[in-house]
Formats: C-alpha cells, sequence, structure tokens
C-alpha cells in the first residue's frame, strides 16, 4: 500500500540570485512497511530530497518548479496530502506525528539543556493534547525501552551528555517513534557510530519497521548498509535517480553503468596485484608502548588516576609494507599513532626509527629525523594551512631540512610530485579551499612525500571521502608504497580498506593490541572473540 | 564531494577579505571618512596655516609654509608618501611594515637633526606686510590660519560664532583664546588618529605575543598569563592616566603607551583562544611533524589563522582609544597647547554661554571618527565570519 509518492520532483536552491538545481526529477515511492533506500554520493540531492519532503529547507533560498510529493493516509479513499503545497498548519501537524526523521550527527541532534524525558514529553504533548501525565510516561518510557535503553525509567531525567553516541542515536529513535509515525526518514542515521553500535541500531530499525509497519525512507552512502536494511534500492547522482528497483535485484545485478561503478569501486572488491613477501629489518618497532593521561580532580587537580589511551602495545612495520590498526573510536589507535610520530609525549615503551632508539630524543634532535617520518591525516578540511599557496607549504619543508640547492630547484621537485600525486601542476599556485576532499587528501600525501619519508603514517585518510574518491587514493597509496618501498601504518575502522590495502593488520580495543598478524589470516580465520564480533557487524555486500 | 579541481583561480585569503569588506557600502563610508581624515591630519600645515604657501615680499619670493614646517610635519609627510609608495611595490607584508617603521623613524631622526624652523613664529606678520602694502604676490592656504594663531593682531578677540567677525572669515567660528576653530580641528585630526594608531599597535603587539605564548605552551604559562590578563583588566585606565598626568605632566606619547599598555589583555584573550583551537588542528600538527621551527609553526601557520577576531577587535580598539584621549581633553587633562577635538568640546561649556559651535564640530568630528571604525569593524567582522560569508569556497 502506497504511503509516500514522489513524482517529479525537482528542487533548487540559492537563489542569490542564480538558482542551483539540488535534485531534478526524482520519481519514487515508500510503501507500508517497506524501506526504501537512497544511496548516492555526496552531493547527489539524497539529503535534499528528505528535506523537500519533510519541508525543513531554509525559506526563500528553495523553491519547487515542478514535482509532488503526497503522502497517503492509511485507507485509500482518502485523498493523499500534497506536502509541497500544505499550509505550515497543517505541516505541524505532520511532522511528527505522521512523518518523523532521525539525522546524521547523534551528538547534535538532542537539545543539551533539557532531559531526554522532557524533550520526548515535548512531541506528545503537541500531537496528543489529550494525553494525561502519566500516560505520557508510560509511553515514553515504552518507547525508550523499544530502543533498548536500560533502566528507561531511571534515565528520561538524564541529560543527552550522560548518553554515549549510539544511545543517542537509540534516544532520537524513540523519540521519533513515540507519536507512532507512518513513515520515518532516517538520514544516514549511522554514519557517525562505530560499526558494533550500526549492526545493532539497523537490527532495532528493521524489528521496529516489522512490527509496526511504517514506511521507511533510509539515506546512506553505504552499500553495506543497503544490503542490510533495504527494500527497494534508489541510486542517486547529480540529483538524478540513475537507477531503482527491489534491493536484492539491484545489487546483485546493477545495469546502471554508475551504480555498477559505484559498486566496483568499494575497496573490499578492487583488484588486488600479488605482492611479494616483504622482508628486511624493521623500518618502525614499537614495543612495549603506553601512553597514560592522567585524570585530575578537586581543589589542588591532584592526579587520582590515570586513563591508559595506549596500553603497552608492539608492532613493527617494515620497508613495502602497510600494516593497518584497526579499532572502533576511542579506542588510542589515533593516540598510539601521535606518540609513534613523537607528537606527544609516551609514558613507557621504546619507539625506535631504523633501528635507532628516539623515544627521549629532545626536540632539537628529533626536528632533524622528522624527515624521516610522516604523517598524513583524516580531516581534509584542516590537513592544509588555509592562509597558503600549496606552493608554500610543500617548499617550506624542504628549506628547513635542505633538500634541493635553491627554490627554483625546490619548485620543481614539488611539481614532479604533484604529478605523482596525479594532481594538475598548476595547483602549485592555488590555495587549500580551491580543492575538493580528495584532491586535498592528495595534496596532504604530497606534503608528506615532499620529505622523502621512510615511514608514512596514515590517520583515517579515506574515511571523509566518498567510495570512489576514495578507491583513487587508495591506489595511489599502495602504489607508493610498492615503487619506493615506504613503511605505512594505516589507521582505520573500515575492513574492506584494510583488505585491499593491508598486508598485515592489528587490532586495537581499550588501548590494547588483542589480535595482530597477516591481513588475510586475521579477516578470514580470526582467533580473538573481539575480532569476530567486529567482523560479524561489518555490513558487506555479498559478492 | 567531486573530485575535480575549480575552474576559477581564487586570491589569498586577505585580498578576499578586503573585497568582502569593500563591498558593503558601510564600510566604504567608513573608509572614505579615515581616508579623508589621514589626508587632512598629513597635509595641515599646507590646509590651515598662517604663513602664506608662496609670498612675493619686496620683490623676495619665498614660500613661508615650507620654512616653517617642523620636524613632525615632515614625519607625517614621509611616511604618507612611503606607506604609498610600499603599497604601489607589492612586498610581502612584513616587509612593507618593516621598511616603513624604519623609513619613519629614520625620516624622523634626520629631520629633528636638521629641519631647524624658527623658534619664535609670529603669525601675525604676513597680515602686517600686507598691511603696510610691501606684499606683491601672496597664495594663502584655503584657510589662512594657523592653529595655534590667536589673532592677538585684532585686539582682544574671543569666542566668536561662525562668520560673525568682521573682515576675517572663520568658517567654523573661534574658539575662547581666539583662535580659528576649522584650522583647530585640521591639525587635531592627528591627535585623534595617532592616539588611536599607536595605542592600539601598543595592544596588539603586547597582546599577540602573550597570548600566543599562552595558547601555545598552556599549562604552567597559561595559568600564569590568564592571571596577568586578570590584573591589567583589574586597573581603570582612566585613573591611571589621571594619576600619570598628575605626577609627570601632560604628554601625548604618555597617554598612547598608557592606553596602549592597559588594553592589550582583550587581545591575548583573543590570539590564547585561537592558538587553543589551532594547536589541535591537522595542519599545525603536520607542520610539527614536519619539523618546521617554533617560529615558522607560530608565525606562519598559526597567527595568520588566528588573525581574524584580531583585526575586527583592533577596529574597534583604536575607536575607544579615540574616545579616551577625547574624555581626558575633556576633563581639561589633555594637552596644554596643542588642539584636541576633546578639549574643544571642553571650551564649549567652559563660558557662560553654551557655544554650539564648538560642541557641534568637534563632537560631530569623533562621532563620525568613531562611528568610521566601528562600521569597519562591523564590516570586518562579517566579512571574516564563515557564518556570514562562504569563504571556504564551493564545498560546504
Amino acid at each position: 500500500m502506497k504511503l509516500l509518492e514522489i513524482e517529479g520532483l525537482v528542487t533548487e536552491l540559492g537563489g542569490r540570485p542564480e538558482w542551483f538545481r539540488a535534485v531534478d526529477g526524482i520519481s519514487l515511492a515508500v510503501q507500508r512497511g517497506e524501506t526504501c533506500c537512497l544511496v548516492g554520493e555526496s552531493g547527489s540531492g539524497k539529503s535534499v530530497t528528505a528535506l523537500s519532503a519533510m519541508r525543513l529547507l531554509p525559506a526563500g533560498r528553495h523553491r519547487h518548479p515542478a514535482g509532488s510529493i503526497r503522502l497517503w493516509a492509511g485507507d485509500a479513499k482518502q485523498v493523499p496530502v500534497d506536502l509541497l503545497t500544505a499550509s505550515e498548519a497543517e505541516l505541524a501537524r505532520i511532522r511528527g506525528a505522521r512523518i518523523a526523521m532521525i539525522f546524521q550527527e547523534p551528538m547534535t541532534s538532542l537539545n543539551p539543556v533539557l532531559s531526554i524525558g522532557e524533550q520526548m514529553d515535548e512531541v506528545l504533548l503537541l500531537h496528543r493534547p489529550g494525553m494525561e501525565p502519566a500516560e505520557r510516561e508510560a509511553r515514553i518510557v515504552a518507547a525508550l525501552e523499544e530502543v533498548r535503553i536500560p533502566e528507561a525509567k531511571r534515565r528520561l531525567r538524564d541529560y543527552p551528555h550522560r548518553l554515549s553516541g549510539g544511545q543517542r542515536q537509540r534516544v532520537m529513535i524513540a523519540m521519533a517513534l513515540v507519536c507512532e509515525p507512518e513513515l520515518l526518514i532516517a538520514d544516514e542515521p549511522t554514519t557517525a557510530l562505530d560499526v558494533t553500535v550500526q549492526a545493532g541500531i539497523l537490527r532495532l530499525m528493521r524489528e521496529i519497521q516489522e512490527r509496526r509497519g511504517m514506511g521507511m525512507l533510509f539515506i546512506t552512502h553505504d552499500f553495506g548498509v543497503v544490503s542490510r536494511i533495504a527494500d527497494t534500492v534508489g541510486v542517486m547522482r547529480q540529483g538524478q535517480l540513475v537507477e531503482s528497483g527491489p534491493a536484492g535485484e539491484l545489487l546483485a545485478r546493477p545495469r546502471h553503468e554508475y551504480t555498477q561503478a559505484l559498486i566496483a569501486a568499494l575497496p573490499e572488491r578492487l583488484p588486488r596485484a600479488l605482492r611479494p613477501a616483504v622482508g628486511g629489518a624493521p623500518l618502525v618497532e614499537v614495543s612495549e608502548l603506553a601512553v597514560h593521561f592522567p585524570v585530575r580532580r578537586g581543589l589542588l587537580r591532584r592526579v587520582v588516576d590515570q586513563f591508559r589511551a595506549v596500553d603497552g602495545v608492539s608492532l613493527t612495520v617494515r620497508p613495502g609494507e602497510v600494516v593497518a590498526l584497526v579499532g572502533e573510536s576511542g579506542c588510542g589507535k589515533t593516540t598510539l599513532g601521535r606518540a609513534l610520530l613523537r607528537l606527544l609525549d609516551p609514558t613507557a615503551g621504546r619507539i625506535s626509527l631504523e633501528g635507532r632508539d628516539i623515544t627521549a630524543l629532545p626536540r632539537q634532535q628529533m626536528r632533524g629525523l622528522r624527515r624521516r617520518m610522516q604523517v598524513v591525516f583524516q580531516d581534509p578540511g584542516s590537513s592544509l594551512n588555509p592562509r597558503l599557496p600549496i606552493l608554500t607549504t610543500l617548499l617550506e619543508p624542504m628549506r628547513v631540512h635542505g633538500i634541493g640547492a635553491d627554490d627554483e630547484e625546490r619548485r620543481q621537485r614539488a611539481a614532479q610530485l604533484l604529478e605523482r600525486v596525479e594532481m594538475p601542476t598548476d595547483s602549485l599556485w592555488r590555495y587549500p579551499h580551491e580543492f575538493s576532499g580528495g584532491q586535498r587528501q592528495r595534496l596532504a600525501i604530497a606534503r608528506a612525500l615532499v620529505l622523502e619519508p621512510r615511514f608514512v603514517l596514515c590517520d583515517e585518510v579515506t574515511s571523509a571521502l566518498d567510495v570512489s574518491v576514495q578507491a583513487g587514493i587508495l591506489k595511489l597509496l599502495r602504489r607508493l608504497v610498492d615503487e619506493q618501498q615506504l613503511g605505512m601504518l594505516f589507521i582505520t575502522h573500515n575492513m574492506g580498506v584494510v583488505e585491499y590495502l593491508a598486508d598485515r593488520m592489528a587490532v586495537m580495543r581499550d588501548g590494547r593490541i588483542v589480535e595482530a598478524g597477516p591481513t588475510a589470516r586475521v579477516l578470514g580465520a580470526p582467533e580473538h572473540e573481539y575480532t569476530r564480533a567486529l567482523l560479524a557487524a561489518v555490513p558487506r555486500l555479498q559478492a | 564531494m567531486t573530485d575535480q579541481a575549480g575552474s576559477t583561480r581564487s586570491q589569498p585569503w586577505s585580498r578576499q577579505v578586503l573585497s568582502a569588506v569593500l563591498a558593503r557600502s558601510s564600510a566604504r563610508l567608513g573608509l572614505a571618512w579615515i581616508g579623508l581624515l589621514v589626508l587632512v591630519a598629513v597635509f595641515a600645515p599646507f590646509i590651515a596655516s598662517s604663513h602664506p604657501l608662496w609670498l612675493v615680499s619686496d620683490g623676495v619670493a619665498s614660500s613661508p609654509v615650507l620654512a616653517h614646517l617642523a620636524p613632525l610635519d615632515i614625519a607625517w609627510l614621509a611616511g604618507f608618501l612611503l606607506a604609498v609608495a610600499l603599497a604601489l611595490l607589492r612586498l610581502r607584508l612584513w616587509v612593507v611594515l618593516a621598511a616603513w617603521a624604519g623609513g619613519v623613524a629614520l625620516t624622523g631622526v634626520l629631520a629633528l637633526s636638521l629641519v631647524s624652523p624658527p623658534a619664535l613664529v609670529i603669525h601675525e606678520q604676513y597680515r602686517e606686510l600686507a598691511a603696510a602694502g610691501a606684499v606683491q604676490r601672496v597664495i594663502h592656504a584655503p584657510i589662512p590660519y594657523s592653529a595655534k594663531d590667536y589673532l592677538r593682531d585684532y585686539g582682544d578677540t574671543g569666542v566668536e560664532p561662525p562668520l560673525a567677525a568682521d573682515g576675517r572669515r572663520h568658517w567654523l567660528g573661534t574658539e575662547e583664546n581666539g583662535a580659528d576653530v576649522a584650522a583647530r580641528m585640521i591639525h587635531a585630526a592627528r591627535i585623534a588618529l595617532g592616539i588611536g594608531f599607536i595605542a592600539t599597535g601598543i595592544a596588539l603587539v603586547i597582546g599577540t605575543v602573550i597570548g600566543g605564548l599562552m595558547g601555545w605552551f598552556s599549562g604552567v604559562v597559561d595559568i600564569i598569563g590568564m592571571r596577568v590578563v586578570e590584573i591589567f583588566e583589574a586597573i581603570p585606565t582612566l585613573f591611571l592616566l589621571l594619576t600619570f598626568v598628575a605626577f609627570f605632566g601632560r604628554s601625548i606619547y604618555m597617554m598612547m603607551v598608557i592606553i596602549g599598555i592597559t588594553s592589550w589583555s582583550g587581545y591575548a584573550r583573543y590570539v590564547r583562544a585561537e592558538f587553543l583551537k589551532l594547536r589541535e588542528q591537522d595542519f599545525v600538527q603536520a607542520a610539527v611533524a614536519c619539523g618546521l621551527p617554533l617560529r615558522s609553526i607560530l608565525f606562519r601557520h598559526m597567527l595568520p589563522n588566528g588573525m581574524a577576531p584580531l583585526l575586527v577587535a583592533a577596529s574597534f580598539g583604536v575607536a575607544s582609544a579615540i574616545l579616551a584621549e577625547a574624555t581626558l581633553s575633556f576633563l581639561g587633562l589633555g594637552l596644554v597647547d596643542d588642539p584636541s577635538w576633546g578639549q574643544m568640546l571642553n571650551q564649549a561649556v567652559q563660558s557662560s554661554t553654551f557655544n554650539w559651535w564648538l560642541a557641534v564640530f568637534p563632537g560631530g568630528a569623533i562621532f563620525l571618527t568613531v562611528f568610521a571604525y566601528n562600521l569597519v569593524g562591523e564590516a570586518l567582522r562579517d566579512a571574516v565570519d564563515p557564518n556570514t560569508r562562504d569563504t571556504q569556497g564551493r564545498q560546504r
């Protein structure tokens, strides 16, 4: 039975003065009791489609030159509501009551100054004015229990900061469900969460939907998630729906070449060359490394406890190999990386670079060694100095370390390096904001390589990027490692990336490495129970 | 996010901010007024002077204005010409600043040692010469009165409303000693500009250094630094100025320094907050990982990125420094003989009648100047704020 029907929707944004067409003639339908997934890369218009249906786009900054979005009532005889032309008063009755929405970022989608009980109560107060306070509370507790918040009754008075990211997202779902909506719109609800938490949330949403017969419009960029939750799929690209159909069929046999390209760009599906076994002396060796942060309390800031971010980690990286460090957020993998580069002082343990102990090297001596080990960070938005042109960013480290005789020679080296990372040479004169995320990551890689390091640390370098862009960066990294016999420690939470890129991998949890070994062995036959749980939680598209 | 290059080539951030500021008509208006003030301040001796620009007397041609130029006048002129020349040369910012400061200091010293205008200035001599019929040709300045020309030759002159005197033309009237108000206001523009820029400059330098150290080193340095900031915030600037005036006499330079060293705390807080934030940014961490020296990390990678709130605060700071000087002068504790807008305001209420022209014109000048700086500050704030302007390009 039809619930939501989008027909020929066109959404244009901007209007200052020119309009930008974000959604360009989309038609799709969400049936009762079904999940429709919208997949696409960033900027494809999937979120704008959802916001158009909720009429949440900024007033005066958007328009709909064509199309309709109709919401059908329970019995087919009633006339459907056209959401695009509905009045504000009508919309206020529909939003929250008949259509509910969940957003991506659990950290900011709850009001931090209201307790979760108050926030949920407000929704009920608005849409079910006849209800008694006791009845409302019972209903809220029931909703929280439905999303498996432990001790729901006690939690009502808790403020959002006391909940973890996964719990907040559960509260968001409970809040969306409390008025028993017919349609749930979820905009990347699990993207900000760890895989194990994501697996739980997805299972929960699927269950609730089946139990209640809700329709769901689920927006995601992850084909693994699609395969877990979708009944029907629509693939979006530049505001248009390039392909749609039942999930099983579309994922197994995509017809449109864009869908095929997207699925082929999934890191676990990238073709891998056979690599010879690496040998040689270890490039970087870490033994029993620990980083503890003191927990201070009281008036005198006495140290009452130590937070063990990294707690006795040993690993080695040899030239020409990529070692992946895998773990969920907060497991200490980034802290380990920073300590390894001596950006942070380790509490105990030993770090050696090419056989030389650098654990306690004074800053002045360390500066000379910095060129041997380099780093690429996660966020393409902040990894390059926005006030300097690329040329200066690349030239300055060379000048400091005395690479190249004069600036002209250094400039030529910088230009050559840009070619190696597959960037046009005229990028040298541009500023970081002129580049897309993927390009900025390539430039950050160029900055790391400009000093001819032997070891490169990559901290989640592709997690902010679209799959097709990610595929390009991964291929580049692997080529650089193979050609120059670099050693690379690749920090990530994405198992597909590990599978493509890494020779060996280590799984980290609560500051310790629980399992390490060759990638194929760990992924194929995990020994530790946590590794098994982690791998099971990763949503994968079956080949 | 698509993996394509932007087609248009963009400009450095400073240029972007400048064009965003200039796009607002209010800021253009503010800058125009400040520019006018600068011109008036620089060329004050040529605009308002009792000394004729050109004088042929008894067959001898001379330029009394040039002969009476004081070292300070020459320093102002040199500063202006140097600034124009350096702006056309398109050098790096710190080169420009260093060249300008060095050039002005050098001309100042040279002028002090070489130029010696007559110690005794007799303003009336040209009028007496003209009355005696000894002048063949004369070109006067647009306002033919100096700031300190008290028109003694006209007898006991005093407060006169605009255009009220016989035989003389005082567009904005005269003040209690008989000097021309327009001439005094033109010369007072120097004080307003000078105190604003120098006091704010001193505060900016101190605030940036201390704030930067607090933000970068944090920990103990931060704790001690914040206490120093709090101590300086507790000092009442006006009362400190009064005390110093009482003990050491009146000096414009002392006022600049005192306003400067009591108002840096706000800038230090801004810089500290920006540095604390920037220190964790990936590009700063990458700079550390590249082994760049601390000097480069602080001044090349962090400071330019933390400048935005500082610039905004500084433009408001200039306005408040001008107000502080005006307040002090109004209270009668400003400069003794040199003209200042605040001092003229004081004269408006001192005599038994209310002399409106002494209130309206200097008061209007103070208002317009402070307002102009606030307009520029407002425009700067909007230009550097990513929430009101899309400085990050097309992606967000």
